[in-house]
């Protein structure tokens, strides 16, 4: 997930959030919006789940774009500068609280950011 | 796993305005196709006949086949048969076959204007009903309704002609008249001569006219010269010797000769009678005429008046002669 | 001299180069929307191209495209039906052909005219919503992200938007059809019923299997195209905010063109 590839513009965060189980396994809108539901709970953002982007805060916009790209199951995720994602919070206990509730869904992650940004994050 | 909550849609009845929406454009798609080919006749059970025809010009498939003006079939299909003939099939549909007897007439008639037309016609409907399949000839000449009306007005027409055209018909004399006419009228004398009948009477009425004229003249000279002499000769004249014996005598030879001429004048004034009686009944036939007809009324005027002077002349020497004068009138 | 002939060719070589490479572009444009047309099509007659995403998506084209304006859209059709029935019919009973006016009546609206009303009316009103929303999608790399998540882009924005549009054309051209024949019928016979066997029989000779496919094929063409061009210029925007206008631009343009020519293919396929 990065800073250059937006949410769906036109969709709430739980559609575009479903988008993905609709068209990657074919689920039907209730049971993809039902995955996607469930997530959010998991994060504890249900209540951004029928905001559309402009209506979002950078925490929530960077929790849906997360929830779309973890609800495929990838191998593999990349959170490519989060810095630019989550301009206004000290972001590394907030990306660490996000991903430690998302750890059953998980299976690699990782977090891109600049050298001088390491002293944020806490030693794993 | 939680449900999510069901929300309101964003757009309410989505699925059945969008139903509703194809279902009525699938209704109305289909319906209008349907309306259509049912407009075509396609669900019409239809029967054959076949037109057989020695030409099938102006005869293309889709041609209607009507019926008292109404169409009730259309020409499926176009072959030529072995015998060169041309097959023409036509469907007709089974509501409109009553109209057709197996002894009905098909006519193909062609306008001016316009594309050929298959007719049908049927003579009596109480005849056996045309059967499926059955092979009718296709009439191309006239409609055959028609056809014995329009023979006996021919057959009039041409006894007309025929009448018209025989050598003691009066249209014929008429032209001959007409022809006399025209070449008489092409002749010397014209119109007169067209009018007067023969280029000689012509002339004798030219020369009538002429000779009034130089009358006029002599006798106009004639006055003047007497009224010069009477002024001089009054008393010699009315002396008491018996002069005025002599001249009563002379003056009864003028009068005499004077009367021949307006004798002769009445017989031209009788010929114009005539001539104009003419030129009316040739007015008829020719417009042209007319205006002989004005030319004659205007020399018959001239000619009135010649002889009227010349009256009035004798009347003045009659009063006033005083001489035996050698005074040499000619007669026409 | 020599330098005036040098520069001159210069000046030749560089026009025939720039008019060359602006050839080149305008046939990579036409090359870009055929693909996509050719790929949407593919897709759309994919069974399995559809889930319900899509299917949502498809509905909510001919929503907005076609419920949203059917009834507004239905009433200017009536009205310039109207209009056109009684100039037709009243012009026919002027030179004494009033046989002929249901027919005209019938060939003027339905075959050409309402057809092309509709699309261009699509085109006025979707067209340049869609163009627009695909170059901000572009411009704004939404596409990118999408694919990125593994959605099929095409499946869910772009072949729903092509399926809409031609059936939402050919909906309102059926609406407006009918409602023109009806308005004909009327106007000609007045209100009974009696003429219609008549009426049938004009309907025969004016609509045979060929016209009736073509009238469908045509605007089957209009409903494509109001809907390809748009997109596949869209694809074609620069990822530049600026070009987005320009964009929209190029692509309504091209669309009036596409109508204008299969409008004019289809006459002269029908009267030549």
């Amino acid at each position: 997930m990065s800073a250059e590839l937006p949410l769906r513009a036109n969709l709430v965060v739980l559609e575009n959030i479903a988008v993905v189980p609709q068209y990657v396994q074919n689920l039907s809108y209730l049971d993809a919006a039902d995955v996607a539901w469930n997530l959010l709970l998991q994060v504890g953002y249900a209540d951004a789940a029928y905001k559309r982007d402009p209506a979002l805060t950078h925490e929530e916009r960077f929790v849906a774009k997360l929830l779309r790209a973890v609800v495929g199951r990838p191998d593999l995720l990349l959170i490519d500068r989060p810095a630019m994602l989550l301009p206004d919070t000290r972001y590394p206990p907030f990306v660490d609280d996000v991903l430690r509730r998302l750890d059953d869904r998980l299976n690699h992650c990782w977090i891109l950011d600049y050298r001088w940004n390491e002293p944020l994050y806490a030693p794993r | 796993m939680e449900r999510a909550p069901v929300r309101a849609p964003l757009i309410k009845n989505l699925q059945f305005k969008v139903g509703l929406l194809l279902s009525l454009t699938v209704l109305l798609a289909l319906g209008l196709v349907f309306y259509g080919l049912y407009a075509r006749g396609l669900f019409e059970p239809t029967q054959t006949l076949n037109l057989t025809a020695p030409d099938a010009e102006g005869v293309s498939v889709g041609m209607p086949v009507s019926f008292s003006g109404f169409p009730i079939g259309e020409v499926k299909k176009m072959d030529l048969s072995e015998d060169g003939k041309v097959l023409i099939e036509v469907a007709i549909p089974k509501r409109d076959a009553k109209w057709l007897r197996h002894n009905s007439q098909f006519t193909l008639e062609k306008g001016l204007i316009g594309s050929a037309r298959i007719k049908a016609h049927t003579a009596d409907l109480r005849e056996r009903p045309l059967v499926d399949g059955a092979t009718l000839p296709l009439l191309t000449g006239e409609d055959p309704t028609d056809i014995a009306v329009i023979k006996q007005r021919v057959q009039t027409l041409l006894d007309n002609v025929v009448a018209m055209t025989q050598a003691e018909a009066p249209i014929n004399r008429t032209l001959g008249h007409v022809e006399t006419m025209t070449g008489r009228m092409a002749g010397e004398y014209g119109v007169l001569g067209g009018v007067m009948g023969s280029p000689e009477k012509a002339r004798q009425v030219v020369k009538i006219i002429e000779q009034a004229n130089t009358l006029m003249g002599n006798v106009n000279g004639i006055s003047l010269k007497v009224d010069g002499m009477l002024a001089k000769a009054d008393t010699q004249v009315f002396g008491p010797d018996g002069v005025m014996d002599h001249t009563r005598q002379s003056v009864a030879t003028v009068n005499r000769m004077l009367g021949e001429v307006r004798e002769s004048l009445k017989k031209a004034d009788a010929i114009l009678a005539s001539a104009q009686t003419a030129s009316a009944d040739v007015a008829v036939i020719t417009g042209n005429v007319k205006e002989a007809t004005t030319d004659m009324a205007q020399l018959r005027v001239e000619i009135d008046d010649s002889v009227r002077k010349v009256n009035h002349l004798i009347n003045e020497i009659n009063k006033k002669w005083p001489f035996a004068r050698d005074v040499e009138i000619r007669t026409p | 001299m020599r330098g005036c002939y040098d520069s001159r060719m210069a000046w030749l070589s560089d026009f025939l180069i720039r008019r060359g490479t602006a050839a080149l572009a305008l046939l990579r444009t036409w090359q870009g929307i055929l693909r996509f047309a050719a790929q949407a099509l593919i897709a759309a007659s994919t069974p399995a191209a559809y889930n319900s995403a899509t299917r949502m998506v498809v509905m909510k084209q001919i929503y907005f495209t076609a419920w949203q304006i059917l009834l507004p859209f239905t009433l200017f059709a009536a009205l310039l039906s109207f209009v056109l029935i009684q100039i037709v019919v009243s012009t026919a009973a002027r030179i004494g052909q009033s046989d002929f006016a249901l027919e005209m009546s019938m060939r003027i609206l339905v075959l050409e005219i309402l057809p092309l009303v509709t699309a261009l009316f699509v085109a006025l009103r979707s067209s340049s919503a869609i163009n627009t929303e695909v170059a901000l999608m572009r411009i704004h790399n939404e596409i990118d992200a999408l694919e990125e998540a593994g959605v099929d882009t095409l499946r869910m924005e772009f072949m729903p938007r092509v399926i809409g549009g031609v059936v939402s054309v050919l909906a309102l051209t059926a609406i407006t059809s009918v409602l023109a024949l009806v308005l004909a019928y009327l106007a000609v016979y007045g209100f009974q019923l009696w003429s219609l066997p008549d009426f049938t029989r004009v309907m025969g000779k004016v609509f045979d299997a060929a016209i009736m496919t073509g009238i469908w094929l045509k605007s089957l063409a209009f409903g494509l195209a109001v809907t390809i061009i748009p997109v596949a210029e869209g694809l074609a925007t620069p990822r530049m905010l600026f070009m987005a206008p320009i964009s929209v631009l190029r692509g309504m343009v091209r669309l009036f063109f596409v109508l204008m020519l299969i409008e004019v293919a289809s006459l002269a396929f029908k009267y030549i």
